[in-house]
């Protein structure tokens, strides 16, 4: 298939990234606005519109429900970004220097070799799943779910045991840096955790979402 | 305000358009500075009708496409009324800081 039909399914294939409702209520019109746009015998969607629109599917995704939320959990979802990237900057600076730590540990105390490989292995698979867990609390609780309160309370939970666990001197990997990062993360979470738990965020919580 | 979402609301404060017609007059007004895309402009769209800045004014079909015209409400009248006196207000004080002696720049 060629010419504007193929064009327009191209268009319809990046728009399924948006939520659903989003969809039903716009598609039509912004398929319009994107073939009215397109230039003279386009085949297919442009790079640039289509970084364009999956940014805006992003930002639809993860925009704060109906019924603008109080400036308690808009403070707290910010907050939540900001654990986001600081547990992408950290598992990053693992990642990269990840192979010169192995070499240096293993050439100083071949025996830790083994605690070495598990503790980095483990951030490696656990940062990306922090970084998830980061961005699925920003939008649930910036959406107004309750459950999200309690899954935050966890996270918190499962932070603050890892905090305890360096304190106790059960890691000597990344030692200071480690000891840091975590109590950073601990602390942006208990300042989030202030904040959704406060009286003002309370009524917000009470509302039912809509659909996405 | 984003100037995205100044000049949308500046393109609706003359009458309603639709998506296609606040594209061409954003890129007017601004003087072909400003190219909204697509997902820049239903993402805005979006998150205006959500605050009651704009409405949804008709809808038509037009050589089978849907046409949906947007229109500015009171509320968001006020809002680009007091953000163009901010912006304005802050050109003129930055004017007269550069050129106290009320001439020309040079």
């Amino acid at each position: 298939m060629t010419g504007p039909a193929s064009l327009e399914r191209g268009y319809r294939r990046v728009l399924a990234c948006y939520p659903r409702a989003f969809r039903r209520e716009n598609e039509q019109e912004i398929i319009t606005v994107l073939m009215a746009t397109a230039r003279e015998g386009q085949q297919r969607p442009g790079l640039a519109e289509s970084v364009d629109l999956v940014r805006g599917a992003l930002r639809m995704w993860l925009r704060p429900g109906p019924g603008r939320p109080p400036r308690t959990v808009l403070n707290a979802v910010k907050l939540m970004y900001a654990g986001a990237a600081l547990d992408l900057a950290a598992l990053i600076i693992v990642v990269v220097t990840a192979g010169r730590v192995r070499s240096a540990m293993v050439s100083r105390d071949p025996a830790q070799w083994n605690f070495v490989l598990t503790h980095l292995v483990a951030v490696e698979v656990f940062g990306p799943i922090a970084i998830g867990v980061w961005l699925w609390m920003a939008w649930a609780n910036g959406r107004g779910h309750d459950w999200a309160r309690g899954v935050f309370t966890t996270f918190l939970g499962l932070t603050t045991l890892s905090l305890l666990g360096w304190l106790a001197g059960s890691a000597v990997l990344y030692a200071t840096a480690d000891l840091i990062a975590v109590t950073v993360l601990w602390l942006v979470q208990m300042a989030a955790m202030v904040l959704i738990f406060s009286r003002k965020s309370a009524s917000y919580y009470r509302h039912e979402p809509a659909e996405r | 305000m984003q100037e995205a979402t100044f000049l949308i609301l500046t393109a609706l404060a003359a009458g309603s358009q639709h998506g296609y017609g606040i594209i061409t007059d954003v890129n007017e007004i601004s003087g072909g500075r400003v190219r909204l895309r697509a997902g820049t402009l239903y993402t805005a769209l979006d998150r205006l009708r959500a605050d009651e800045m704009i409405g949804v004014d008709r809808e038509e079909i037009v050589g089978s496409r849907l046409r949906r015209y947007y229109r500015l409400t009171p509320a968001g009248g006020e809002r680009l009324a007091a953000e163009a006196a901010r912006l304005h207000a802050n050109a003129t004080a930055a004017l007269a800081r550069l050129n106290p002696a009320g001439g020309l720049i040079t």
